[in-house]
């Protein structure tokens, strides 16, 4: 760590919100999700000194948290998809619990069943974030993002319509 | 607490390589004063100087891989990290030089098995190499080291190529539309 320590620490306090976004879309595992929230930090730190442009940190954090979280997704994947084994979900994490209060966690849950791509962008777009931005963080253009993000919701509705009807 | 964080994420890194070359130092301080206290042992020298070629070439090249892993940064848009991912790890599959380092791990077995037991014979290398106890010992340790080698060669192989394979299905769907 040198000079530039505490530029970046500042940076990721102000951004660090980002990273746990990024990482409770990706993984429903409290450990899995503090592994990759390290990850990120790493990651972060490597590439700090190439970021070009600091108005658009917060595109350069998302960038890295979620190419970061599909790198580490492999694993998990493989697991799920083949093993077909349950993933055990951590209760006692403060972050799901809050989640589980409101109608969040049905976003949340739905979010999750989309493909790796969609939940990335969903995200994004819950986030308000413009097609242009979200453009730049993905690499697709302006209008494969708008045709995307309408398929997507289709899906994300149907997805909620079934959890309302199974309560 | 981030900053706590932080340290211990890029100090985990740190250790993995300290580790590795730390082996590799001790195994060239090793092979250096062994050599110098058994000068009148042309074999054994012969055995110590391709031993340390094997450990200094895979040394410099985990070095370069993991120089060449830290260049490698998360900050793309998402389609052109997959893509140079992908990129990166065709082309390691594909290299030329897997096939050979299938070999080194056994080669280096027994050449460090050699070194070793030679030097605290308190014999020369071919006086050694004639014992059958030593011949025997030897031959089991290749087959068994080419066994696990292989074995674990295979194992990352399909990893890696699991890896390629998520890498391309997510490339695929970015870009379907």
């Amino acid at each position: 760590m040198n000079a530039s320590k505490e530029e970046f620490l500042k940076m990721l306090s102000d951004y660090q919100g980002i990273l746990h976004k990024v990482s409770l879309v990706y993984f429903k595992n409290k450990a899995d999700r503090e592994d990759n929230i390290q990850e990120i930090i790493y990651q972060l730190w490597k590439s700090y000194s190439s970021l070009k442009n600091p108005e658009s940190i917060g595109s350069w954090v998302y960038r890295v948290a979620i190419n970061t979280s599909l790198s580490r997704i492999k694993k998990k994947a493989r697991i799920e998809y083949r093993k077909d084994i349950p993933e055990i979900e951590d209760k006692s994490d403060i972050a799901e619990e809050v989640a589980e209060q409101d109608s969040r966690s049905l976003l949340l849950k739905a979010i999750r069943s989309l493909d790796e791509i969609d939940r990335s962008i969903m995200l994004l777009y819950l986030e308000e974030k413009s097609y242009e931005e979200i453009a730049g963080i993905t690499g697709i253009s302006k209008s494969n993002v708008g045709v995307r993000i309408n398929r997507v919701k289709k899906v994300l509705k149907q997805h909620l319509k079934k959890y309302d009807h199974g309560k | 607490m981030l900053e706590s964080k932080t340290k211990q994420t890029v100090n985990k890194y740190i250790v993995i390589l300290g580790v590795s070359v730390a082996v590799s130092a001790g195994l060239l301080i090793y092979l250096l004063i062994t050599s110098l206290n058994r000068q009148d042992d042309l074999f054994f020298l012969l055995n110590n100087a391709l031993l340390g070629i094997l450990t200094l070439g895979s040394l410099i090249s985990g070095l370069w891989s993991w120089y060449k892993l830290q260049n490698n940064l998360y900050d793309l848009p998402l389609k052109f990290w997959l893509e140079e991912r992908i990129e990166f790890l065709s082309r390691w599959l594909n290299r030329k030089s897997a096939k050979w380092s299938l070999f080194l791990i056994p080669v280096l077995y027994v050449l460090i098995v050699l070194s070793v037991h030679v030097y605290f014979e308190h014999r020369l290398f071919v006086e050694v190499l004639q014992t059958e106890e030593s011949l025997v010992g030897l031959i089991v340790g290749a087959v068994v080291g080419l066994t696990v080698s292989f074995y674990v060669f295979r194992k990352i192989r399909k990893y890696q190529l699991d890896n390629l394979e998520f890498l391309r299905r997510l490339y695929q769907k970015l870009c379907d539309v």
